[in-house]
């Protein structure tokens, strides 16, 4: 099945009661998908058919308001669209899972630059790379958000095209098993400490201080971490599958003394590549990044003490900053007592074909500044 | 595997990578998507692997190549990346001696055309090919391709498929090392791609309109539907005309026009 197709599965199997969404390419299955499954009368779900984005984020906001399993998802443009109410839907601590197809702004080719600009709406943003996977993290997104402990809308994002639209094979659970895993989302009105007036839903409480609405929000997002890498133990206790501890997923680091971290598709073609660089005994690892808000900070200074190097493949650049997952993992290294080297590359931006070789040519490069050799620290592959 | 929007490569691609699927091996079809437009010329890849296939880059050198479409299948572009003695299959009415594709490779053709026609009643030739793919390669048993086919065209139009599954794996020969040793210096770039007002899409042509206007009652139906802008009105004779460079014989003018006053004629590969 095509990774929109196993979005949409999500959706049934998860039992989501109200859906919305706007087609946009390369996201439009997914919404086919789901009118066809409404058709069918597969499950006792509403379908609303909208006019933008804008109201299909409304339509599941307040679906989840009142204890509702949402499920919404846009591409690119559409995110951007979106982006009004997702504040919204953060700050009123709605766990609303929205499957984000990437697609790029300079164009409809796939680049992580959608979901990366939504990062100060308050969600939880998860990356991922192929169509199983997409499956496996949307149920368990619908667990981490609705736990008591967390209560934060979660994004899924994972790549137009390549995997939106790429069949390849996924397992699809025993749905009395999914029942049992993830029962019915309970609703918590009272998760906001509203005690001014609920009828203001969510606006104006904080005992007068402004910055309370906001330190509750930005310290629930902080505690996710925890959750998101318990879930990841209970899923793979029923359902025999996981993806590292939740937040990142190693592969073959064990012999590695570098690590390239990349996100989305393009991790699965640097697996291909580890394991062509590894055969010829060059130590290089990857250490895939799923969930980049909330960020794997201590994961990765543990890891600072056992490798020499990083070389971080960003799939998105904020213009006149950088690439934001090696911004954010130097932030997170920055007190360590001993410094690891650090590369940046760009790379599949605009939907730009990462390929095997790059990631060997990433690869060489970072064995090299970890012996301390001279390398430039910006590549644009 | 080469074809047009609308061709079906995309789907036959889904349909190797779900029978493969259905035979115990892993798989992946993943296609090259641009803008979404008819006629247009696209590439899907499928790999087939023993271990879960991890790598998300387009297929650059591929063991096998499927043309779906006979006009592309002239094209030197469409084996020039094959692995040395990789195999083509083209959709084409020549047998593979006659063609004129030029390396060290294996050919094999088969009408897909001319069966899509007479078992769909269109030129639909993803899965009149397919047949012929599981003959010549053997990787895949003819019933798991039916099979992967019901999951994708349930009911009657399943089985439209499926006869012109069966009648290409019938119809298909041994390939052949090709006659022709060096690819042609000159080559002409298989993705011609932009609007049709900007560029010449006339190869992308497998059936011709052609005009009756003693017959055309002026309505103008054609000159509104036309999506590539390719027909002309004379404003004073009340009649089209049509500019071939920028038709791509998609056939919707014939579709709308309501005295039938225009055929689609099949140009010969």
């Amino acid at each position: 099945m095509v990774g929109n197709k196993a979005a949409a599965t999500a959706c049934k199997l998860a039992r989501v009661q109200v859906a919305s969404a706007f087609p946009i390419t390369p996201q439009t299955t997914i919404t086919q998908y789901l009118s066809e499954m409404y058709a069918r009368g597969e499950w006792d779900f509403d379908f609303v058919n909208v006019e933008g984005e804008l109201t299909s984020q409304v339509v599941v906001q307040g679906a989840s308001r009142v204890g509702a399993r949402t499920f919404t998802c846009t591409s690119g443009p559409g995110l951007l669209y979106m982006h009004h109410p997702m504040q919204v839907t953060g700050s009123g601590r709605l766990p609303v899972i929205m499957a984000v197809v990437h697609r790029g702004y300079k164009g409809m080719q796939p680049d992580h630059s959608d979901l990366m600009s939504q990062q100060w709406t308050g969600w939880g943003h998860q990356y991922v790379e192929h169509a199983q996977e997409i499956l496996d993290s949307l149920l368990m997104a619908y667990k981490v958000a609705e736990d008591p402990r967390v209560r934060i809308p979660i994004a899924v994002g994972y790549d137009g095209y390549v995997l939106s639209y790429t069949a390849e094979p996924v397992e699809i659970p025993d749905q009395a098993v999914v029942d049992e895993w993830l029962p019915p989302n309970k609703p918590m009105p009272s998760i906001l400490p509203d005690e001014v007036d609920p009828s203001t839903f969510g606006r104006g409480w904080g005992g007068g201080d402004p910055q309370m609405p906001w330190k509750t929000h930005h310290d629930a997002i902080m505690g996710m971490e925890d959750v998101q890498k318990e879930i990841m133990d209970s899923f793979e206790k029923t359902f025999g599958r996981r993806y590292g501890n939740g937040m990142i997923e190693e592969y073959r680091m064990d012999e590695a003394d570098v690590a390239i971290i990349a996100m989305g598709t393009i991790a699965g073609t640097c697996k291909a590549a580890v394991d062509k660089m590894q055969a010829d005994g060059k130590k290089v690892g990857l250490i895939k990044l799923r969930s980049y808000i909330p960020f794997p900070n201590k994961d990765f200074q543990e890891w600072a003490k056992k490798v020499d190097g990083f070389a971080v493949v960003d799939r998105s650049i904020c213009p006149g900053k950088g690439g934001p997952v090696y911004m954010k993992l130097r932030d997170a290294l920055y007190d360590q007592e001993e410094k690891t080297a650090t590369l940046q590359f760009h790379a599949g931006l605009g939907g730009k074909e990462v390929r095997v070789h790059d990631f060997k040519m990433v690869g060489d490069k970072i064995l090299k500044a970890a012996k301390g050799e001279k390398v430039e620290k910006i590549t644009w592959v | 595997m080469h074809g047009r929007g609308g061709q079906g490569a995309v789907t036959a691609s889904r349909i190797i990578a779900t029978a493969a699927y259905e035979e115990g091996t892993y798989s992946q079809a993943i296609p090259m998507y641009g803008t979404e437009r008819r006629g247009a010329p696209l590439t899907a890849f499928v790999r087939l692997d023993d271990v879960r296939v991890r790598e998300r880059e387009l297929v650059h050198t591929p063991d096998i190549s499927i043309v779906l479409d006979p006009l592309i299948a002239k094209q030197q572009a469409v084996v020039d990346n094959l692995k040395p003695g990789g195999l083509v299959i083209l959709n084409t009415a020549h047998k593979p001696e006659e063609v004129e594709l030029g390396g060290d490779f294996k050919v094999a053709t088969i009408d897909a055309t001319t069966i899509a026609l007479e078992t769909l009643g269109r030129p639909i030739t993803n899965t009149a090919i397919l047949g012929a793919f599981a003959k010549i390669t053997g990787l895949l048993k003819l019933e798991s391709i039916e099979k992967a086919i019901l999951k994708y065209f349930p009911g009657r139009l399943g089985e439209m498929n499926i006869a012109a599954v069966r009648r290409s794996y019938e119809e298909a020969s041994d390939p052949i090392q090709a006659v022709v040793t060096k690819a042609p210096a000159e080559k002409v770039d298989i993705h011609v791609g932009g609007y049709g007002v900007l560029k010449d899409v006339s190869s992308w042509r497998l059936l011709t309109p052609e005009i009756d206007v003693d017959t055309c009652i002026g309505c103008k139906n054609c000159w509104i539907f036309c999506p590539e802008t390719a027909i002309e009105w004379d404003e004073d004779t009340m009649k089209p005309s049509i500019r071939y460079n920028a038709c791509k014989g998609c056939g919707l003018c014939a579709n709308e026009c309501p005295v039938d006053a225009i055929e689609m004629v099949r140009v010969e590969a």
